[in-house]
């Protein structure tokens, strides 16, 4: 049994491993010129490939698959030669980025040719005075350049009396600066320290923004989990015990349609008469605040309905499949020429034994009901992790496709390796040397 | 001598090659499930193939009034853009059963659907990893296992947005996306069924005679798993009907001009209030596909497998 999870475990590591490697590559080097999405189709060349240089696109493909992976801070310090941490912005509450010097957090500026050092104060504010000469060091062509940090979060280099000039994306648009660094590294602390960097469409760090998305998600399939369950699994017996009778009939035909109607469709209809003729429930997931899923519940009504009409057909058939095959076997008939109750035969003998199939491969179906949850999400402006993926997919915003894409497979990674597990404990006729 | 003649004797006796196609086909009908799913199927290749030729009105011509409820001149009524939903509904077919559209401006289009494409695809890639997987054993099946594990722990939705995001929009890319969700799918079933056959008596016997690798993968197993395969085949084209409509709903599906029945519920469910009917036909239509689907394979399976029990 040892031997048999060590050996699921290490190859859920190369697995997620692997998935990594192919969304990165096939994302960001695969995908045309982001630039033109953020500064816009009219942008110039120059602006775009200056904007390419401040997010760090510039470097080599596999530089920027180890930063995204496990972070650059370690090696943008190496270059700085101070120690970089990061610090919550007193107002944002979102990490900033500092280097520790001799115990002191600072940042810099360069205006008009001149270093500026920004000290943070213990208020959060920060106090800028003239960077000492000596900060500068001789390069490899006798240059005087500086490794610092800048007020966005990269790691840059500056060459004194060199400035590139640079385009910078503001709230009215491109502005260009003189006095530029050469290279950045924008710093991030890397996937596996649960930084994934920042969202391209809104400049903000993808943690952040992704957290609340996922907990409303949870909030929605959880709901809607604890509804189809019992349902299906109930339908599912009945439909399996009265094989072949009206019952079944009825069951099977109505789960074999809700299975074949498309999310959209089924939530559209759902729409229509719960929330268009009937205006019981409201026919859209508008969220006022971050927390109106606990404050009016309603909400949710409409997308758990919708996933629950999805998922209930698919379990259900399942089930009812698991329980002719064990109402068909030997055992059974045993049971009931027995002259056992039938009630009795079909709830301790029969149930325990047809629920095993259904409830490992719900396990390992949780990648199907992601599905649902993206498409109910669209559809309903639930802001819940997948409308979050979809955004994301169609403005190009790799940094959040590569993250939230990487959470859903760590989910179903997760889930599916508990499935295992169960499925091997509960059933006692497997078992692995 | 004797010999030859008996062999001749046995091959006059075989029956032609149409009958034995027809005793493979006719298998079908045997089962009732699959002669209604076969019968939903035919009826929507039977519209896209006359769409080809004819619709009510050009599909694409807004000449009508907007969201006209169905009347005898729209037997369906009319979309959002005054447009027949009828002729729409029959063009729709096209994309996804009958053409696929090449990327360029000289507009070339090469017959088989995008479904079916998608699916040919998935089996063509599937299989082979598959095969290999199961006959060679060892590290083959470990590295080709471990990718596909890779592969299927994607939500096959989040692929979908993920491939659509890199490549951008076109028919070949939802093609490509259909290829990369289901050859997973199709690997594993190939490999347990290899791992079946490989243990009889023929494969033996061919290893035997030292044959090559390939002609025992291709020759051999390949043919006598087929059975399976096909079945698994015609659920996946009916996954695959869902996909593009799916996508289509999300908008990043099947590129205009050419109708796609998830598009249309996506732009009908804007003027919902006014007209439901231009959601229920699209709807409609991919639901009966789709249960066609299912039932065929259904009742294929059933057929198939009496036999073994």
């Amino acid at each position: 049994m040892a031997r048999f999870l060590l050996r699921s475990i290490i190859s859920t590591f190369v697995t997620v491993l692997l998935v990594s490697i192919a969304l990165f590559f096939l994302l960001e080097v695969g995908s045309g010129d982001i630039t033109v999405k953020i500064l816009g189709v009219f942008s110039t060349e120059e602006q775009r490939a200056s904007y390419r240089a401040q997010l760090g696109l510039d470097a080599p493909p596999w530089q920027r698959y180890a930063d995204w992976l496990i972070g650059n801070d370690w090696r943008a310090a190496s270059y700085t030669g101070f120690p970089l941490v990061t610090e919550d912005n007193l107002q944002t509450g979102e990490a900033e980025w500092w280097a520790d010097v001799n115990g002191e957090l600072a940042r810099w500026t360069m205006e008009d040719g001149e270093l500026f050092m920004l000290t943070r104060q213990p208020d959060g504010s920060s106090n800028q005075e003239p960077a000492a000469a000596d900060v500068w060091q001789i390069g490899e062509n006798g240059e005087e350049l500086f490794w610092g940090v800048d007020t966005k979060g990269n790691a840059v280099k500056w060459v004194r009396g060199a400035g590139e000039p640079v385009w910078v994306l503001t709230k009215a648009g491109l502005r260009q600066e003189g006095d530029g660094p050469r290279q950045y590294i924008p710093l991030r602390k890397g996937l596996v320290r649960l930084d994934p960097g920042k969202s391209l469409q809104t400049s903000r760090p993808v943690a952040v923004t992704l957290f609340p998305r996922v907990r409303n998600t949870l909030i929605l399939a959880g709901v809607a989990f604890l509804v189809v369950m019992p349902l299906a699994l109930l339908l599912g017996i009945i439909a399996g015990i009265n094989e072949g009778k009206w019952i079944d009939r009825v069951i099977s035909i109505t789960s074999l349609g809700a299975t074949a109607t498309p999310e959209f469709v089924t939530g559209v209809f759902l729409i229509l008469v719960f929330g268009i003729w009937l205006k019981w429930l409201p026919a859209v997931s508008v969220f006022l605040s971050s927390d109106a899923i606990f404050q009016d519940p309603k909400l949710i009504a409409l997308p758990v309905l919708t996933l629950t009409a999805v998922e209930l057909g698919y379990v259900a058939r399942m089930t009812r499949a698991s329980m002719v095959e064990v109402m068909d076997s030997a055992y059974i008939r045993t049971a009931i020429i027995k002259g056992m109750p039938y009630s009795r035969v079909v709830l301790r003998h029969a149930v325990r034994n047809a629920l095993m199939a259904p409830i490992t491969i719900i396990m390992l179906h949780v990648n199907w009901l992601i599905g649902g949850v993206v498409v109910v999400e669209v559809l309903f402006g639930f802001p819940g992790l997948g409308k979050y993926i979809y955004d994301a997919a169609i403005f190009g915003d790799f940094n959040a496709v590569e993250a939230a894409a990487m959470l859903t497979v760590t989910i179903a990674i997760a889930t599916r390796l508990v499935g295992d597990l169960a499925y091997t404990f509960l059933n006692p006729r497997i078992r692995y040397a | 001598m004797s010999v030859v003649s008996s062999t001749a004797n046995l091959r006059t006796n075989r029956p032609s090659r149409l009958q034995s196609w027809w005793s493979g086909v006719s298998i079908v009908f045997e089962s009732r499930i699959a002669t209604v799913g076969l019968a939903m199927v035919a009826f929507w290749f039977i519209v896209g193939i006359v769409s080809l030729f004819w619709t009510p009105y050009p599909p694409n011509a807004n000449e009508f009034t907007q969201n006209l409820s169905p009347n005898s001149i729209n037997i369906l009524g009319t979309d959002h853009l005054g447009r027949d939903i009828l002729s729409r509904l029959m063009t729709g077919t096209q994309v996804i059963l009958l053409k696929t559209r090449l990327p360029g401006d000289a507009g070339i289009d090469i017959p088989g659907g995008v479904a079916l494409w998608g699916v040919f695809f998935s089996l063509l890639v599937g299989a082979v990893l598959g095969l290999n997987a199961g006959y060679r054993g060892g590290w083959w099946d470990q590295s080709i296992m471990q990718v596909l594990d890779a592969m299927i722990a994607f939500p096959s939705i989040v692929l979908y947005l993920v491939i659509i995001a890199a490549l951008g929009q076109g028919d070949l890319v939802v093609i490509v996306a259909i290829a990369v969700t289901g050859a997973p799918g199709v690997a594993r079933l190939v490999r347990s069924l290899t791992l079946d056959i490989k243990t009889r008596d023929y494969i033996r016997a061919a290893e035997t005679r030292g044959e090559s690798v390939n002609f025992i993968l291709f020759k051999e197993i390949l043919p006598n798993a087929r059975g399976p395969i096909l079945v698994d085949a015609m659920l996946r084209v009916g996954y695959a009907i869902f996909a593009i409509g799916t996508l289509g709903f999300l908008g990043i599906g099947l590129p205009p001009p050419d109708p796609d029945w998830g598009n249309m519920v996506n732009e009908a469910r804007r003027t919902i209030f006014v007209n439901q009917w231009a959601v229920v036909w699209p709807a409609v239509a991919i639901a009966t596909l789709v249960i066609g689907l299912n039932l065929f394979a259904d009742g294929l399976r059933e057929e198939l497998t009496r036999f073994q029990k």
